[in-house]
C-alpha cells in the first residue's frame, strides 16, 4: 500500500493533535477537535468535494480518548482514510469508537496512574531539599513520555495503518500494556503511602509518675512502639480508611474529604495527639 | 507590584492554553517554582510546588469525575503564599495549602463552564464540514483558546490584586496551632490523592497484593521509587505472562478477548 503523506503532513498532524483539547465540549467532547485535527489530511485524500464534506462530517460526531490515545487513532485514521474504498468508510468510526476506550484505559494506567506519580515523587523530594534540579528533572522526564510518545505515536500508528489493529488483536497489545502498568502503578502507590504520607504521633505513655512530668526512662513513645511494630502503619490506616470512603462515595467526594481531613488535624493538632 | 501580578496573570494565561493543549506544564511542582522565581523567592516555590504536588498525586481527570484545577489553584496560592508570608517558608507552605483547596475548587467552575460555551463550536465545525472548508478549520481554536486562557488569568489578577492584603492580614491573625496543624495536614492530605489511584487501578481483588508488596518493600525495607518501580516492572512482567496463560486457557476456543479487553477500561 503507498502511502501519501509526508513527512510534513505527519509532522501537521502532530501539531493539530496537540491543540485537539482546546474545542473540548459537552455535546461531542473531542469531536470537533478530531475534525480539525484530521482535516488536512482528508484534504489531500479526497479530490472531490462532495466525499471531502461528507468525510469532515463524520469525523466531527462523538469522540473521547486519552491524549497519546488520540495519536493512535489519528494515525491509524489517517492510514484508513486513504487505504480504504468509499463503501467501508463507516468502519472507520467503529475503529475509531472500538480504540478509544481501550487507549484510553491504557494512557490513564501508564501515564497518569504510574508515571506522574514516580516522576512527581522523584521531583518533589529533590525539592523538598531544596533543589532546583527537582523541577527541572520531572519535566524533562514527564515531557519525553508526554510529547515523544505522542510524536512517536502518529509515525508509528501511521505506517502500521489498519495492521496496528490487526496486530492487537492478536497479541493484545493494549490489554497486556494496561495489565503491566497497572501491576507498576499499585507497587509505586504501595510505596508511596509510606514514603509520602507522614502521619506521626507525639504521644507518650508514661509508665512511672504523671504528675511530676518528669522525662525518664519509664516513657514510652507510642510512635516508637509502632515503628517497631510495622513502619508507617499510621499511614497506611489513613490511607486505606480514605479509600473506604471515596469507594462508598464512588470518589465524587475527593475535595470535601481534604477539607475534613484539615479540619480534623487541626483539631487533632491542638489536642497533641498530632 | 503590579507589574508582578501583570506578568503572573499573563503566566496564567499561557499555562491555561498549555494545559489544554500541549500539556507541559500541568503539576504544581512544574509551576510553582516559576511563580516563586519571578517573586524573588525560588525556595518557597520550591517546597510549596512539591508540597501540591506530593498533596494532588492522583487528583486528575479520572473517568467522570472533574478534578480540581490544580493550575489556577497552584498560581493563586502559590502567589498569595509567598506575597503574604515574608521569608518564613514553612508559614508560606502552610498559607499554600490551605489556599490551593478553596481556589483549585473554585476555578474547576470555570472549566466547567467553558465546556458547556464550547458546544456551540458543533454548530461552526458543521458548517466548515457542509462547505468542505479546510482552511477554515484552522481558526476553530482560537476563541475557545481566548476562552480557557481569560479562564486562568482573570480569577488569577482578581485574587492577586484584591486578595494580597487580606490574605496577609488573615495569616497574621492565625493562632500558631492552626499554622502547626496545616503544615501537618500537608503531609496527610495525600492520602486522598494515593487512595484515589487505589480506587482506579484496584480492579480486581489479587491486585491488592500488590499494593501490599509495594508498601512492605518501601516500609520495612526503605527502597527508593526508583529502585521499587525497576522490581515492579519484573513482578509486572511474570503477572502478566501467569494471566495472560490462563486467561488463553480459560477463554479456549472463543476469542472474546478483545470484548473483555473494552470492558475492563470503561471511558
Amino acid at each position: 500500500m503507498e502511502q501519501k503523506l509526508t513527512k510534513k503532513d505527519l509532522w501537521k498532524l502532530f501539531m493539530r493533535l496537540n491543540t485537539m483539547r482546546i474545542t473540548l465540549n459537552y455535546e461531542t467532547l473531542q469531536g470537533v477537535g478530531f475534525m480539525r485535527a484530521i482535516a488536512p489530511v482528508l484534504e489531500k485524500t479526497y479530490s472531490d468535494k462532495e466525499e471531502l464534506s461528507d468525510a469532515m462530517r463524520r469525523h466531527a460526531q462523538f469522540y473521547n480518548s486519552h491524549v497519546n490515545g488520540d495519536a493512535v487513532i489519528l494515525a491509524v485514521t489517517a492510514a484508513m482514510e486513504e487505504s480504504t474504498g468509499p463503501d467501508e468508510k463507516e468502519g472507520i468510526n467503529s475503529l475509531k469508537t472500538g480504540l478509544m476506550g481501550p487507549l484510553a484505559g491504557l494512557g490513564d494506567s501508564l501515564i497518569k496512574f504510574t508515571w506522574v506519580p514516580i516522576i512527581g515523587s522523584i521531583g518533589a523530594s529533590l525539592a523538598f531539599s531544596g533543589s532546583i534540579i527537582g523541577p527541572i528533572l520531572m519535566f524533562i522526564l514527564y515531557n519525553i513520555v508526554n510529547i515523544g510518545l505522542r510524536y512517536y505515536a502518529i509515525v508509528y500508528g501511521y505506517k502500521k495503518g489498519i495492521g496496528f489493529l490487526n496486530d492487537n488483536q492478536e497479541s493484545n497489545l493494549i490489554q497486556r500494556i494496561s495489565t503491566m502498568a497497572n501491576v507498576v502503578g499499585l507497587m509505586v502507590v504501595g510505596a508511596l503511602i509510606s514514603t509520602i504520607i507522614k502521619v506521626q504521633t507525639p504521644l507518650e505513655i508514661s509508665t512511672g509518675s504523671s504528675v511530676t512530668g518528669e522525662v525518664g526512662e519509664n516513657v514510652i513513645s507510642i510512635q516508637e512502639m509502632l515503628d517497631q511494630i510495622m513502619p508507617s502503619v499510621l499511614s497506611l490506616a489513613v490511607t486505606i480508611a480514605v479509600y473506604h470512603v471515596l469507594k462508598k462515595t464512588k470518589g465524587s467526594h475527593a475535595a470535601m474529604i481534604i477539607v475534613i481531613l484539615m479540619l480534623l488535624t487541626i483539631a487533632l493538632t491542638y489536642f497533641g495527639i498530632l | 507590584m503590579t507589574m508582578t501580578i501583570i506578568v503572573i496573570t499573563l503566566i496564567a494565561f499561557i499555562l491555561g492554553i498549555d494545559d489544554v493543549s500541549t500539556k507541559m506544564f500541568r503539576r504544581p511542582l512544574l509551576i510553582a517554582p516559576i511563580i516563586g522565581f519571578i517573586l524573588g523567592d525560588v525556595q518557597a516555590g520550591l517546597a510549596i510546588g512539591a508540597t501540591l504536588e506530593i498533596m494532588w498525586m492522583g487528583i486528575g481527570n479520572v473517568g467522570a469525575y472533574m478534578a480540581p484545577d490544580l493550575i489556577t489553584g497552584t498560581i493563586i496560592s502559590t502567589s498569595l503564599a509567598i506575597m503574604s508570608t515574608n521569608g518564613s517558608i514553612e508559614t508560606a507552605v502552610a498559607t499554600a495549602i490551605t489556599l490551593a483547596i478553596p481556589t483549585s475548587i473554585l476555578a474547576q467552575q470555570l472549566l466547567v463552564l467553558i465546556q458547556t460555551i464550547n458546544v456551540s463550536l458543533n454548530g461552526w465545525a458543521k458548517r466548515l464540514a457542509d462547505n468542505a472548508d479546510v482552511k477554515g478549520t484552522f481558526w476553530l481554536i482560537y476563541p475557545p483558546a481566548l476562552l480557557t486562557g481569560a479562564a486562568r488569568a482573570v480569577p488569577t489578577f482578581i485574587a492577586l490584586y484584591f486578595g494580597a492584603g487580606a490574605i496577609q492580614s488573615a495569616v497574621d491573625a492565625l493562632p500558631t496551632f492552626v499554622i502547626n496543624g496545616l503544615e501537618t495536614a500537608g503531609s496527610i492530605i495525600p492520602a486522598v490523592g494515593i487512595a484515589l489511584l487505589m480506587l482506579a487501578m484496584l480492579k480486581k481483588f489479587e491486585l491488592w497484593m500488590f499494593l501490599v508488596l509495594g508498601f512492605v518493600f518501601s516500609s520495612y525495607l526503605g527502597l527508593d521509587i526508583l529502585p521499587m518501580t525497576l522490581i515492579a516492572i519484573v513482578f509486572a512482567y511474570f503477572y502478566e505472562m501467569i494471566t495472560r496463560k490462563t486467561a488463553a486457557g480459560a477463554n479456549g476456543a472463543n476469542e472474546s478477548s478483545k470484548n473483555t479487553g473494552e470492558e475492563e477500561y470503561d471511558l
